[in-house]
């Protein structure tokens, strides 16, 4: 009961900030200077309701994870990662932060749920742009590994504090933390990632660098990628 | 000239444009503590919007800082966080008032700036 309790506090706290945001965007359209300004209001408007919503859609997604409905299916991963990087770029672009996407793979399908890993991706990346200074990069590499396709991302930003890390050497993160993991963030993003890589029985893990952090998840080659 | 310390850039826009309103000197912004600190050297703000939570060394480190020099000390801070903080607890900072992020409206950020910047031109 008590880390149900614990998980709602830490949802709702991770929700207070992209509300509090549209609270404010919306009061900054009477000040706009412009029509042009008006539009990239409305668009960052809808960019925070968007990474709000998909918040609330994994976490329904993880309340029905037990009832094993999320088919396992062979996956391009780059196909995924593509569009994560796309609807992220704005994002990144907005906040000054760059995102090198390196693909070093052979193997293109792995087994997975498209729905999941493509929440995993998002993640990941968007946990890497948060943690990343202004002016920097973050790195997605997909490269071959034991028979798994082993996808990076890598962030310069504050060293993973020790706990988190064990926890994901355990492979996943058993609840998001109430206090920042990092600073600004509950790490319920990580969570989900974790959640949701541990149903579609992918490895995932995190590297500490003495620069930054790298989270991966290595998920199965599919048979069916030998046809391509 | 005015800062606003945030590491949320949408977040320190709506501020701008709030301050911007009603304010026509500079506007400078900073995602994190460290820069704010380093632009000190070349020149002092009138006031300061700062959010707790950051990249990096957090607000209280900021405030610990500013509040040692003696040409800093002065300044009058506003803290615009999501924390639930209690403006007295702050004072020994140098933090005049604590706005909430989740309940402010760009009235709030108004008044602080004709408040605060009238008391200290005066």
């Amino acid at each position: 009961m008590e880390s149900e309790v614990n998980g709602i506090l830490v949802a709702a706290h991770e929700l207070k900030a992209p509300l509090s945001l549209l609270r404010q965007l919306a009061f900054s359209m009477d000040l706009a200077s412009d029509q042009k300004d008006l539009k990239r209001i409305q668009n960052q408007m809808v960019g925070v309701s968007d990474r709000a919503l998909r918040q609330v859609q994994d976490l329904t997604k993880i309340a029905r994870l037990d009832d094993g409905l999320f088919e396992m299916e062979p996956v391009s991963v780059r196909a995924v990662c593509d569009e994560v990087t796309e609807e992220l770029r704005y994002l990144f672009r907005f906040n000054h932060r760059n995102l090198d996407i390196d693909y070093r793979n052979r193997a293109r399908l792995v087994v997975a749920n498209r729905e999941l890993l493509y929440s995993v991706v998002y993640n990941f990346c968007l946990n890497a742009m948060n943690y990343s200074s202004e002016e920097t990069r973050s790195e997605l590499t997909l490269q071959d590994k034991n028979g798994c396709v082993r996808l990076d991302v890598r962030d310069f930003g504050p060293a993973l504090p020790m706990d988190v890390w064990k926890s994901l050497k355990k492979g996943w993160i058993e609840k998001p933390t109430s206090i920042a993991m990092r600073p600004g963030s509950s790490g319920l993003g990580l969570y989900i990632a974790s959640k949701f890589s541990q149903y579609m029985n992918a490895n995932v893990g995190a590297v500490r660098h003495r620069d930054g952090t790298s989270f991966f998840v290595e998920l199965p080659v599919s048979k069916q990628a030998s046809l391509f | 000239m005015i800062y606003i310390i945030d590491d949320d850039k949408m977040m320190a826009d709506c501020i701008v444009r709030e301050v911007a309103a009603v304010y026509d000197d500079e506007v400078r912004v900073f995602t994190n503590g460290v820069e704010a600190i380093s632009a000190l050297d070349n020149g002092v703000p009138e006031l300061i919007f700062l959010d707790i939570l950051l990249d990096g060394p957090d607000g209280f480190t900021f405030l610990n800082e500013i509040s040692s020099y003696s040409d800093t000390e002065q300044i009058p801070v506003v803290v615009v966080s999501s924390l639930n903080l209690a403006d007295a607890e702050l004072s020994d900072y140098g933090v005049v008032k604590v706005l909430d992020k989740s309940m402010m409206v760009p009235a709030d950020i108004k008044k602080c700036v004709e408040k605060y910047i009238d008391e200290r031109r005066s």
